[in-house]
């Protein structure tokens, strides 16, 4: 099922949405091509400088094998790139942890993805999207090979070797942006808590806090032990009256018949998948 | 073929009947009403005054039956085996065509006995002529009445396999009354057999004939008649002389009537010598007598009781499912209504008692009476001349003399038969009594096949040997006895011999019971020696059966004579450290598994030495499967040590972890979550010490890199330990705070070991890994508090809210669930020494049958452990300490000895059988892991399942600390992936099986471990030289390659890091699930597979709607088509090749199976 039986050999192909679809191959002598889908960004609330609308190619179905770098180089061709952004579902920006070192960011998962191709000038958009369905884009050439199978997992092996010395190091630097915060945050408690005590002629100045600011054992589980309490009843006797012993007996009766009914059900069922036959 | 299309699990669909119309009806609703609902009746149904009728129902189902469950349960059972009403009329009206054919027989001319001219149409006698010659005349005459007998006169007669017993009798001039004199009255009877046979085959009336005997006993041949047509019953036409004909008191246990003169054919040197009493030829003849007697005995007594007849379907169901109801020596349907008569007249049970009752108190009596040592007797008052029960128990094993006085009822069985009925028994009863076994399910539905039953197998081929052994073993008089059937004859001494040599090894000595030979009209009655082969059970005492020494008296005793006679040349005197010389024997063993098989070499040693049966004709069926789970090349260990290398190792770290100074806080457990720790790996961890120059370094740690140009070097497992600290203040209160600590720890763990005992440490942000003895452990330190810390999030108001996530389960499950269950199954281990065996060879067997990532091996553990803690209706253990019950000092002593499955092998079998067996979708599997749970706890687990059962995983399995979610399969297996399993494990377990018990099959029993791979749309072939597990494949690859590691030397500490946990197959793996998970499955054997095996997924190939989120390595679809797309197939070909370049050698696409 070769794609390129399109008879639109010259021209870009264009879909439904606005999307267009360009071929990609892994290498120049590869047999197959995967198509990816590219528009520009577009999106009705929310533009983020990091996607600005003008100058972002949005592209759809990029193989595993495509990093960001690759990627950058792959559309050069079409202008300058400023940057790339790759993830696994379309959406909106979300910072990526960048605080945290290389070291302590979860591995991603290395399926197709979407990816958000931010170009210095607005006409590679364009440019890209006149693209021809016929002449594939390469992931892979000499002069840049991109790494796959056991090479790159060797690769992988061998970042995954952490020093200690730098581990340590990533480990302290985050540790004393920590305890500064804490430091901050214990400071700005204690001066609230100032503001609120009495000043000298006895008033107190009560201050709309922080949304979610309050002291910190008020937690669901300590509410409903709180709930649990009130609603303890005081001791009383169960079968003390006439009525009582009778709604008992009538409950016992219920539960037996209940009983009686899923019993029926289970053999009905069992009975059904043959479940008697001791042969 | 997709996934969907396997069958739905069906158990036992193929035995479609007829008369079932409306059971079949019902079967074909669709799948979706097999999955039970909780029940929801209305308010007034529920609170509506009862009927006294229906309180008394109510009631009775409570009292007398743990529920209402069971009582229906038995109900519909015995309508299963019941005879339908229409099958009933086949039967009479057969009967009545053979009955009027038969009073039609015609009388010939009187010949001599031994010519058998006048038997004409290619008829053949049903007798062994051994000795030829006989004296007497015969002829054949119409027979003086012709009865229906047994079992469906009184109404006991069950499905399946329907036989309807009619009594024929020899008119009384045919016989004499000497007959009963070697072998007249038989060879009679037998022509008169085959003389019937002669005037029914020339009926339309009859469909086949074939000839049997009746309970292995060749004196007394049977006609199996069935009518035209393919028909489910058959009618046993047996020959009797005349009531009476014979006087009981020549037919005595203690006389003789076959004559050695005759038998041998030779003058007997000492006229004077008095001839050897032939019981057991006696109660043959004896048992002709009396098959109307006894219907009339039973008959009085079934009236008398109304649930008489139910009561003994029940019974015959039960041992029909341990495979005692047939053949020489069984406990059959006939002793089981006898039984259940004695327990009637002797008031051990009411009149009134429900079948149940019966059954249960039946049970009870032969759990708890033991008929080798006090026989039992239906005589009320028998005349003088009728034998006491002393002169019964001096010449047989059992004793349960019938209602005359004059016969033994159980003369052929042997006493390991009977005691293996009691073993039932007694744990049938056991079982009953414990509630949170099913008991209807474990007692009356399990078939318990001698190979699933017994821990250890072998069979006696070559039965003609035997005939040696009886004259080795001096037996002539009693082959007299049996009428030269070696078989019978050699048995019980056989029994006795290795029952004497086993002692204290074994707890029950069992043996396959002769099954009753069938053969044509037309063809000679079977030689003995044609017979299938005998099987012998052993249930092993697990403390004692591997000892290799057996230690016999002093040498001065007087029993050491008898000592040295039973082992021969084996015994020898040896001194012992308490200053004792005794006579001992010793076994050789090197290891476990040589230990395993130290029966066999007593078995072949005492048969061999004293039955003269070489070692070749006994099959001795154990340990075969090990051979898939050996570890290393040319040393036979099947790993047992090696993991107890690995152990060793722990212990050892753990404790120099806890006697590390200068933590800043303390570390509080030190846990291990490795299946290697828990001797359930399938291949552990082995010492290595590596080649350096087959690797690459890095640049700064030195750490060993694999070399791209090189094999994959050989995988070395990180064995996980979980290492908690102190709870302290000084815990941030953050997650990434934690994780960021966590990663001091062990950086700072790593710099204590290394400076402190020289390992070679490598710290990373989620673990520490420290080598050494030649092993990598991978050391986690773990929080406890931060599960915790995950969950919890703010709601809008402030609120302190605990809310489950992923990343909570999944450190809950790496640092509690799983350190927890290393230790219990590691309890459970050290309880039962082949437990980590079996989990091996099942988790061998899901590997190899591509299902390793449905079933994780700690499923896989927890299964196995399941077929250890509740082995019903198998050999249970014993739980000494019942929480449930206050457990006083003189009642500590079990009743049965401890042990579930005590080979590896039978742990497998009933592994399979679980598997395909269990009624996953409606009900949970609860492992009752240190016993913690009780009989309400079971009911509880068991509602809270029936109650969200839609939102529950497919495989359901609750444990003492996991009572309603079944964390371990949460993720897998989806529904089609089980059944998928539960089809295969039935199919193995069927090939295993019939492989096993058949020595004519060819003995390639790893053959159940091979999967077929055409049942997959493409394959991956992988380059073998970057397989790194390659030699723990199945079948062995011829090519090895070099791993980088040494052989033969010491194994170091220090050194440099080695190449941990690195396996392309593991990467390519996950990179393809990843990129193609949601078009396609990816199956792969973990242990040396080098194939993936890919299926796609059903919907896969529908043309989708483009769609920004649906898109995944698809294009546009078809021509013109320009709104939907379909995956890229060729593209992701290329992408399987390009993903795994350097290590798949090509990709196979099985296109004849699927089209795009």
């Amino acid at each position: 099922m070769a794609p390129s039986k399109t008879k639109h050999a010259e021209k870009a192909c264009v879909i439904s949405e606005g999307f267009t679809v360009l071929s990609l191959k892994f290498k120049a002598d590869s047999d197959s091509q995967h198509n990816i889908f590219v528009k520009e960004h577009l999106v009705r609330a929310g533009q983020t400088p990091q996607r600005p609308l003008d100058t972002t190619l949005f592209v759809l179905n990029i193989p595993p094998y495509c990093s960001e770098g690759t990627l950058k180089e792959i559309f050069s061709q079409f202008g300058p790139v400023k940057s790339v952004e790759l993830r696994e579902k379309p959406g909106s920006f979300e910072p990526s942890e960048s605080k945290l070192s290389k070291y302590f960011t979860p591995a991603q998962k290395q399926g197709f993805r979407v990816g958000y191709i931010v170009f210095t000038n607005s006409h590679s958009i364009t440019k890209a999207k006149l693209h021809p369905l016929n002449v594939p884009l390469l992931v892979s050439t000499e002069q840049r090979p991109v790494l796959t199978g056991l090479n790159k997992w060797i690769n992988q092996y061998k970042q995954s070797i952490t020093e200690p010395d730098k581990l340590q190091k990533a480990v302290d630097a985050f540790m004393q942006d920590y305890d500064k915060e804490k430091e901050q945050e214990a400071e700005r408690q204690k001066e609230e808590a100032e503001k609120q005590q009495e000043d000298e002629e006895g008033w107190t100045k009560v201050i709309r806090g922080k949304r979610g600011a309050k002291a910190r054992p008020h937690t669901e589980v300590a509410n409903k032990r709180v709930l649990q309490k009130e609603s303890r009843k005081s001791k009383e006797l169960i079968n003390f009256y006439t009525w009582q012993q009778r709604n008992t007996q009538k409950e016992y009766i219920a539960e037996l018949r209940k009983k009686f009914e899923e019993d029926k059900q289970r053999i009905a069922l069992l009975r059904v998948q043959r479940k008697f036959r001791p042969y | 073929m997709k996934v969907t299309d396997e069958e739905p699990m069906e158990q036992s669909d193929s035995h479609g009947e007829g008369d079932e119309g409306p059971t079949r009806a019902k079967r074909c609703k669709p799948d979706g009403d097999r999955i039970l609902r909780p029940v929801k009746l209305s308010r007034d149904d529920l609170y509506k005054p009862p009927t006294v009728e229906e309180l008394n129902q109510l009631k009775e189902a409570e009292s007398l039956f743990h529920c209402n469950l069971l009582k229906m349960q038995m109900e519909e059972l015995l309508k299963e085996v019941a005879i339908s009403e229409h099958r009933k009329q086949q039967i009479d009206s057969f009967i009545q065509s053979v009955t009027e054919l038969l009073q039609k027989l015609p009388q010939t001319p009187h010949v001599e006995l031994s010519d058998l001219s006048w038997l004409t149409g290619g008829v053949k006698v049903p007798f062994l002529l051994v000795p030829k010659v006989t004296k007497g005349k015969f002829y054949m005459a119409p027979p003086t009445s012709v009865t229906v007998i047994g079992s469906y006169p009184l109404g006991t007669c069950t499905k399946p396999g329907i036989s309807v017993d009619v009594a024929v009798t020899i008119p009384a001039g045919v016989l004499q009354a000497k007959d009963a004199v070697n072998q007249s009255y038989p060879r009679k009877r037998a022509l008169y057999l085959a003389g019937l046979a002669q005037h029914l085959g020339s009926s339309t009336a009859i469909g086949t004939m074939r000839y049997s005997c009746l309970h292995g006993n060749r004196l007394r041949p049977v006609l199996l008649l069935t009518p035209p047509g393919s028909s489910s019953f058959t009618l046993r036409v047996h020959v009797c002389p005349p009531p009476g004909y014979f006087k009981p008191v020549r037919l005595r246990p203690d006389k003789n009537n076959i004559r050695t003169e005759w038998y041998t054919g030779l003058r007997r040197p000492q006229p004077d010598m008095t001839e050897p009493p032939t019981p057991h030829y006696n109660s043959s003849v004896l048992g002709d007598m009396l098959p109307m007697a006894h219907l009339q005995f039973l008959k009085a007594v079934s009236s008398q009781c109304s649930a008489f007849a139910h009561g003994v379907a029940l019974l015959k169901v039960w041992l029909r499912q341990r495979e005692l109801d047939k053949g020489a020596g069984c406990f059959g349907g006939f002793l089981g209504s006898m039984l259940l008569a004695y327990l009637l007249t002797s008031r051990r049970v009411s009149n009134h008692m429900t079948p149940y009752q019966l059954l249960r108190n039946t049970l009870h009596f032969l759990a708890s009476n033991d008929l080798t040592e006090n026989g039992i007797t239906l005589a009320k008052d028998p005349d003088s001349t009728a034998p006491s029960l002393a002169e019964f128990h001096n010449v047989f094993q059992v004793v349960f003399v019938d209602p005359s006085g004059h016969l033994n009822m159980c003369a052929d069985m042997t006493a390991c038969t009977y005691k293996q009925v009691q073993h039932e028994a007694a744990l049938s009863v056991q079982f009953w009594d414990d509630p949170t076994v099913d008991g209807f399910h474990a007692l009356l539905m399990t078939p318990k096949p001698m190979i699933r039953t017994s821990d250890h197998v072998f069979q006696l081929c070559e039965l003609g040997k035997l005939q040696a052994t009886c004259k080795n073993l001096n037996l002539l008089s009693e082959l007299m006895d049996r009428s030269g059937n070696y078989i019978l004859t050699a048995l019980p001494f056989i029994l006795s011999l290795l029952q004497r040599g086993l002692g204290q090894r074994i707890r029950l000595l069992t043996h396959s019971l002769t099954p009753d030979p069938e053969w044509p009209v037309e063809c000679d009655a079977p030689q003995h020696k044609d017979q299938p082969p005998v099987s012998f059970g052993l249930l092993l005492n697990p403390d004692q059966a591997a000892t290799l020494l057996e230690r016999g008296p002093p040498a001065d005793s007087s029993k050491a004579l008898e000592f040295r006679q039973l082992w021969g040349s084996r015994s020898e005197l040896r001194r012992f450290q308490d200053g004792s010389i005794t006579e001992a024997v010793v076994w050789e063993a090197e290891n476990t598994q040589q230990k395993r098989l130290i029966l066999r070499q007593i078995i072949t040693h005492l048969l061999q030495l004293h039955a003269g049966i070489p070692e070749s004709s006994v099959r001795y069926i154990a340990a075969i499967l090990d051979d898939v789970i050996k570890v290393g090349q040319e040393e036979c260990s099947t790993g047992e040590e090696e993991s107890l290398t690995v152990v060793q190792s722990y212990d050892d770290l753990s404790r120099k972890l806890w006697g590390l100074e200068g933590l800043p806080l303390s570390i509080t457990s030190v846990q291990g979550a490795h299946p290697a720790l828990r001797y359930t790996q399938v291949f552990p961890p082995i010492p290595v010490r590596l080649d350096y120059t087959f690797f690459d370094r890095h640049p700064v740690t030195r750490a060993l890199i694999p070399n791209e140009d090189k094999p994959c070097p050989m995988y070395i497992t990180p064995i996980k330990v979980i290492c908690h600290m102190e709870g302290s203040g000084k815990w941030p209160h953050d997650k990434a705070a934690i994780r960021h600590i966590k990663a001091a720890f062990h950086i700072t763990l790593g710099q204590l070991l290394a400076e402190k005992y020289q390992y070679t440490c490598q710290p990373s942000a989620t673990h520490l890994d420290v080598w050494k003895d030649g092993l990598v452990f991978r050391i986690q330190v773990a929080y406890h508090r931060e599960p915790q810390i995950l969950k919890e999030c703010l709601s809008p108001e402030g609120l302190l809210l605990l809310r489950d996530n992923e990343e909570a389960q999944a450190l809950e499950m790496a640092t509690i669930h799983q350190p927890v269950l290393t230790s219990t199954l590691h309890g459970l281990q050290q309880l039962h020494p082949c437990f980590g065996a079996v989990c091996r060879l099942a988790k061998r067997w899901l590997g190899a049958q591509l299902f390793h990532d449905d079933i994780s091996e700690d499923t896989a553990d927890l299964l196995v452990a399941f077929i250890f803690l509740q082995p019903a209706p198998f050999t249970p253990q014993v739980c000494p300490f019942t929480p449930a019950e206050p457990v006083l000092p003189h009642t500590i002593s079990p009743r049965v000895t401890p042990s579930p499955p005590g080979s590896s092998q039978v742990g497998f079998l009933r592994f399979l059988r679980l598997l395909s067996c269990f009624d996953w979708s409606n009900n949970p599997l609860v492992v009752n892991l240190n016993n913690q749970l009780t009989a309400s706890d079971y009911t509880e687990i068991k509602n809270d399942f029936m109650a969200s059962r839609e939102r529950l995983p497919v495989m359901f399995i609750a444990t003492p600390k996991d009572r309603k979610l079944s964390l371990w399969t949460k993720q897998a297996p989806s529904i089609q992936i089980l059944q998928r399993i539960v089809i295969v494990a039935a199919q193995s377990l069927k090939v295993l099986e019939a492989q096993l018990m058949d020595p004519s099959q060819m003995q390639d029993v790893k053959v159940i471990m091979r999967p077929p791979l055409d049942a997959y749309d493409v394959l991956i072939h992988l380059n073998h030289k970057q397989v790194p597990t390659l030699k723990q494949a199945v079948d062995r690859p011829r090519v090895i390659y070099g791993q980088g590691v040494l052989r033969d030397m010491a194994i170091k500490t220090g050194g440099a890091l080695p190449v941990i946990g690195f396996n392309p197959v593991t990467c390519y793996l996950a990179e393809l699930r990843d990129a193609f998970g949601d078009l396609a499955l990816f199956f792969c054997d973990p242990y040396g597979g080098t194939v993936i095996a890919v299926l796609w997924k059903p919907k896969a190939f529908n043309p989708v709607p483009f769609k920004t989120g649906q898109i995944v390595a698809r294009h546009l679809g078809g021509t013109g088509d320009r709104t939907h797309t379909v995956p890229n197939v060729e593209a992701i070909l290329e992408d399987f090749r390009v993903m795994g370049h350097g290590l798949v050698k090509s990709v196979e696409p099985m296109t004849e199976r699927w089209v795009v």
